[in-house]
């Protein structure tokens, strides 16, 4: 079998390879997109059991948010809620025959590491401007500014190599299974690997918000810190 | 190991994308719906609060009200029983007076038919006496009363004035002498002879029976009438008992 490291390239395009894990992450967002379009089309006041269960869903997701952080979850949701959907469609299409999810690769794992890094800084800068996003690092005394770099590299570094690891191995001790005993053997290896696939979302989804909401509060003055209390009509 | 920065760039942006269009139709539109529904129940609860507001005192206008009507009932309930005692005592005083006056009126009417009847009763019973007395008497009508009567009658002649007696001998259809029984000849001659010589001249008499006269004898003529009877005598006392009453 195939090294798990390595990438099987499609198609070229002019410079750009096309592997199979774009092009798996291709379909999953045509599907979550086209799905989410076709689930929420008709969202009526009095909701049907579909709406109640996607509402469920919102509600629960809004509900993370704030109990972790603290903060409202309106700005942070899409961009929370995201990363967690796509990472749990993405480790759970692995039950899919002949797909190797793509959050097996480095490419993927590294891409949402570093956006989850730059979304740190967008969303530290928005709450507090440059200087209160410069001034997070000196939080609580400017000896930990090296420190506080440092982390801020190696904690998305760690949420990357774990997100990757934990996936990547349990895709090759199935595949290894499956090829010494390739009937019934590993579907309980399986279903615990769509287990790890549900944790390791809620992980790298709890660990963004808690990075962001970290920046937000340490580059915001005190006088200006955010409401930590949820609001009513937050959703 | 080595890591294609391609595709690293690559899926950045997809991710990206995915949040872009996963925010457009999923997180916004449903979040939307929630809020919208939150509104709408607030809005509901507002409303819900303002008709419990109206009902609240709506209510309390239908109580007091309903206070009002309470003490109204009452006023007019106290009236009409001030009015009705008023009425039943009116009523009352006018019935005692009508009654009042109607056992005067019949005390009144008891007394006058008690009178009557004692009047008719002391009547009754003085009739009763005459006719009693009468059948007694007729049971003494033996000679020696005939010859009393026979002797007052004479007296009663002789007390008569002189102008009386000769208008009774002058009397032109004559003079009886009614005796109660039909008397014997001798005795009837005995009676004749004593008026005539108790008259004088030559009187035309003839003698008469009256059975109603119990015992006696009268005298009479067309224009006169000399009593001489028990029958008289008891007429005489019933009138005079009858005036007595």
């Amino acid at each position: 079998m195939n090294s798990p490291l390595d990438s099987t390239i499609l198609f070229q395009i002019g410079p750009v390879p096309i592997t199979q894990a774009i092009v798996t992450t291709w379909a999953i967002m045509a599907i979550l997109v086209i799905g989410a379009f076709a689930l929420t089309r008709r969202l009526e006041l009095r909701p049907s059991r579909r709406q109640a269960t996607l509402e469920l869903m919102v509600t629960t997701l809004d509900t993370q948010i704030t109990e972790t952080t603290g903060a409202a979850p309106t700005a942070y949701r899409g961009f929370i809620g995201t990363l967690f959907l796509f990472i749990l469609v993405a480790n759970w299409s692995s039950l899919v025959p002949g797909i190797d999810p793509p959050t097996t690769k480095l490419e993927t794992d590294a891409a949402l590491a570093v956006l989850v890094f730059l979304s740190v800084i967008w969303f530290g800068i928005r709450a507090g401007g440059v200087g209160g996003w410069l001034k997070s690092f000196a939080a609580p005394n400017p000896v930990m500014i090296p420190l506080n770099i440092l982390q801020s590299l190696t904690r998305v570094f760690s949420m990357f190599v774990r997100l990757f690891g934990n996936v990547m191995s349990g895709v090759f001790v199935i595949g290894i299974v499956a090829s010494l005993a390739g009937l019934l053997v590993p579907i309980p290896l399986m279903a615990l690997d769509l287990l790890t696939g549900l944790v390791q979302a809620y992980i790298f989804a709890v660990l963004a918000m808690v990075f962001i909401t970290s920046a937000v509060e340490d580059g915001t003055p005190n006088s200006a810190k955010i409401d930590l209390t949820p609001k009513k009509k937050d959703t | 190991m080595t890591l294609d920065w391609w595709g690293l760039g690559l899926q950045a942006i997809n991710v990206l994308i995915l949040v872009w269009l996963l925010s457009r139709v999923f997180w916004r539109p449903v979040a939307a719906a929630i809020t919208r529904r939150q509104d709408a129940a607030q809005v509901m609860l507002e409303e819900g609060k303002t008709a419990q507001a109206k009902a609240d005192a709506a209510l309390a206008e239908v109580a007091e009200t309903r206070a009002g009507l309470a003490a109204e009932r009452e006023a007019i309930l106290a009236e009409a029983k001030a009015t009705a005692d008023t009425a039943g005592k009116a009523a009352l005083k006018d019935a005692q007076t009508k009654a009042d006056a109607l056992i005067a009126a019949a005390r009144t009417a008891i007394d006058r038919d008690r009178n009557t009847a004692r009047k008719e009763n002391a009547t009754r019973a003085a009739e009763l006496s005459v006719e009693i007395a009468a059948r007694l008497l007729g049971r003494f009508n033996t000679p020696a009363v005939q010859a009393t009567f026979l002797a007052q009658l004479v007296e009663a002649i002789a007390e008569m004035s002189a102008s009386d007696r000769a208008a009774l001998i002058a009397s032109a259809d004559g003079t009886e002498i009614v005796t109660a029984t039909d008397p014997e000849d001798a005795e009837r001659a005995k009676i004749e002879k004593a008026v005539k010589d108790a008259l004088g001249g030559t009187p035309s008499v003839r003698l008469v029976t009256d059975p109603d006269l119990i015992a006696g004898l009268e005298l009479r003529s067309g224009h006169f009438v000399l009593h001489n009877s028990w029958r008289a005598d008891l007429e005489n006392i019933l009138k005079e008992v009858e005036n007595a009453a």
